[in-house]
């Protein structure tokens, strides 16, 4: 069937109005926050006891933003007669968000999880140089770092806890085998 | 064509009525004085469109004076007449005019090459022509008022009516004419394929479409 | 001195209309816009839902430098926009809003010739701004205003003369003493043709060729800044006020409505004026922009005829039927 004449223009008309009618998915953000989904990229918080200077972070940044710091010390053998080990401390952990580009490099080298997302995006300054976060403040980010989204229903079990649960298997049958021969 | 339904009321043959008793040829009322400080500036604009090297403001000056003389017609009860003066000649031929000004070559400044040399033959022709009007129009009215009891003889009830009842063939005769034109401006741009004809043919049909 | 004072008193009375109705067009703009694009529009000016929007953005507008391009042609450069926005105000004059003398800023006799003479006069604004800013993009602007005039002030008038036709008079008021509830389906179709000329006219979307920003900027406004380019836009708002007017009064009947006709005339007046408003806000955000041969065409092959259809109609019904 062929469509009626200025048809097409009819419908269009009738979708500005029926929008027009509908609320408005705007939201008026300084008056109400947004509501950001989890692993949202705002600013990156440093959980700074999980650090082991690697530098890997600062080396991988493709915009060389981060600015690390350290120096080592010894610690005394633990055991008597042991050898003293040296220990990397951390002095200054800085990224400068005004170079940051939020590709998430960073985090995902991480080898001991000391950098997380956090969904904080209200960091404006006034003054550029105030854009470089030092430890204190990548430190503070931290609390504002939401929990990690739970896994879907029926997904595999996270390495960790699989690693972790074939180990207390193990040691669970371990256990478990002399007692079965002593009854 | 579209004033035949607006040709209603009896047309009003006395046009104009005598009454030199009480006036005087130029008596200083407020609508004379009016009518001669705008006749200064329409004669003015007159003199710059054909005396300015600017060709874009040569046509705006031609506005001024197309538009100072519908402000006569106003000032003499012409009512309809002045109205059409704006619709046709500052509507649509200026800006015709203009349209194709841009469209072909107007510099902002002077274009050193837009006088043509005939100037003293043009004033010649400009001042006999003048010369002869003033003299027929002074010679022809005088002293003649216009009888504002009534409507007035500019007004459209009697324009309408004296179009379509005493003019009805001359009027016609005019739009046949009018069609002519159209027709020929359509042969012309379709044989030529040059898009110039198109333009003359839209300034034919909005003539006859305001008739 | 009465007189004096009754001139005075209406003149005023137009130019609070004049300077009032556009921007409360403009607003309705700016929200209808929003939510038809499911937006809020402008929140924060003046507290209520932006109501002062339109107001802040006049208070920027003078503030900002008046430049005038170092090649352009300064006179005229200047004296544009008022050429745009004076026709709009003198044909406010003429648009009667109720029955009587007392609804109308001044009675003409003409008043359809007056009325389009004038508005087509508002277009050497265009042209001039066009010619005398010294760029290409705002004589191409110029140039494609002129041409979409040129071919839309003829359906127009043609509509307008059928409307003449059927109530026998050229006056505005008079045709609405004429007019009955059945010339709306008489004139339906001069009604449309008028309004959608009208829209050419003025250069509202989906008719926008002349400004089309994507394509040469903004026209021939291209150059202007400040209070001058907020003339042009006023002159654009109050084009919007004088063709749903104009609309109203010569085919839906202007001041008459199914009831309160006598003390509530210009109620009926100001309501229609304000859903064709409405429509033609409407029809901006629905529809995208034409181009330009398709503007012609749909001019000189759709509206033309049309029109004359329309006149043969009236001519027909009234030596018939009258």
């Amino acid at each position: 069937m062929a469509p009626i004449p200025g048809s097409g223009l009819a419908k269009g008309l009738a979708v500005t109005l029926r929008t027009m009618t509908k609320k408005s998915v705007t939201a008026p953000y300084p008056d109400t926050q947004p509501d950001l989904p989890p692993r949202t990229r705002g600013v990156i918080g440093l959980f700074e006891e999980n650090c082991t200077v690697c530098m890997l972070c600062a080396r991988e940044c493709p915009d060389w933003c981060i600015y690390i710091d350290s120096h080592k010390e010894t610690v005394p053998a633990a055991t008597p007669g042991g050898r003293d080990r040296s220990r990397n401390v951390l002095d200054r952990f800085a990224i400068d968000f005004s170079l940051c580009m939020y590709c998430g490099i960073c985090i995902e080298v991480c080898p001991f999880d000391a950098l997380f997302w956090s969904p904080e995006f209200e960091y404006a300054e006034t003054d550029i140089r105030d854009l470089t976060h030092e430890r204190d403040k990548l430190r503070e980010w931290m609390w504002t770092v939401p929990a990690p989204p739970a896994l879907d229903p029926g997904a595999e079990e996270p390495k960790e806890l699989a690693a972790a649960r074939k180990t207390a298997d193990k040691l669970a049958a371990a256990q478990a085998e002399p007692q079965e021969g002593e009854s | 064509m579209t004033l035949a339904a607006a040709a209603g009321t009896a047309a009003h043959a006395t046009t104009t009525t005598a009454a030199a008793g009480t006036h005087g040829f130029l008596s200083p009322t407020g609508v004379e004085i009016a009518f001669l400080l705008v006749g200064l500036v329409t004669f003015g604009a007159a003199v710059i469109t054909v005396t300015t090297r600017q060709l874009v403001h040569a046509a705006l000056w031609l506005v001024v004076a197309l538009g100072g003389l519908a402000v006569e017609y106003l000032l003499l009860t012409a009512e309809f007449i002045a109205w059409v003066q704006v619709l046709i000649y500052v509507g649509s031929v200026v800006v015709l005019l203009l349209f194709g000004l841009m469209l072909t070559r107007a510099p902002i400044g002077r274009s050193p090459d837009a006088d043509s040399g005939n100037r003293p033959v043009a004033l010649a022709v400009a001042l006999a022509a003048a010369g002869t009007l003033v003299w027929v129009v002074t010679d022809a009215f005088r002293t003649t008022w216009i009888d504002l009891d009534g409507a007035p003889a500019g007004s459209t009830d009697v324009t309408g009516a004296s179009l379509f009842q005493h003019w009805v063939l001359p009027f016609e005769a005019l739009s046949v004419l009018l069609l002519a034109a159209l027709v020929g401006a359509i042969v012309l741009s379709r044989k030529a394929k040059a898009d110039a004809a198109s333009d003359a043919a839209d300034t034919r049909r909005d003539t006859e479409g305001t008739r | 001195m009465n007189d004096v004072l009754d001139v005075a008193l209406r003149l005023l009375v137009v130019f609070v209309v004049f300077l009032t109705f556009p921007l409360i067009v403009g607003q309705t703009e700016h929200k209808v816009m929003a939510h038809m694009q499911g937006r809020l529009g402008p929140m924060y000016a003046g507290g209520f839902h932006g109501w002062a929007q339109l107001i802040a953005d006049g208070v920027k507008f003078a503030q900002k430098e008046d430049v005038v391009p170092a090649g352009a042609d300064r006179r005229i450069f200047q004296l544009a926009p008022a050429v745009a926005l004076l026709p709009y105000l003198l044909v406010l004059l003429a648009i009667p809003i109720g029955p009587g003398e007392g609804a109308v800023g001044q009675v003409l006799d003409a008043g359809v010739f007056f009325v389009l003479a004038v508005m087509g006069v508002g277009v050497l604004g265009s042209l001039m701004a066009g010619w005398a800013s010294a760029n290409k993009f705002s004589l191409l602007g110029g140039l494609r205003t002129a041409a979409q005039l040129l071919s839309y002030e003829l359906p127009m008038l043609l509509t307008a003369a059928s409307v003449a036709m059927a109530a026998g008079t050229v006056s505005l008021v008079g045709i609405l003493d004429a007019f009955e509830w059945w010339w709306l389906p008489w004139q339906i179709t001069g009604a449309l043709v008028f309004f959608i000329a009208g829209l050419a006219e003025l250069q509202r979307p989906p008719f926008d060729m002349p400004v089309a920003d994507s394509e040469i900027i903004f026209g021939a406004y291209t150059e202007y800044t400040g209070l001058r380019f907020a003339l042009f836009l006023l002159a654009e708002y109050a084009g919007i006020v004088v063709l749903c007017g104009l609309t109203t009064v010569l085919f839906l009947g202007g001041w008459h409505g199914p009831w309160g006709a006598d003390g509530l005339g210009w109620v009926w007046t100001l309501l229609k004026t304000a859903v064709l408003a409405f429509v033609v806000i409407w029809l901006r955000v629905t529809y995208p922009r034409m181009r330009e041969d398709q503007l012609q065409k749909f001019s000189w092959t759709l509206l033309v005829p049309l029109s004359l259809a329309q006149i043969a109609l009236t001519g027909v019904v009234k030596v018939v039927f009258l």
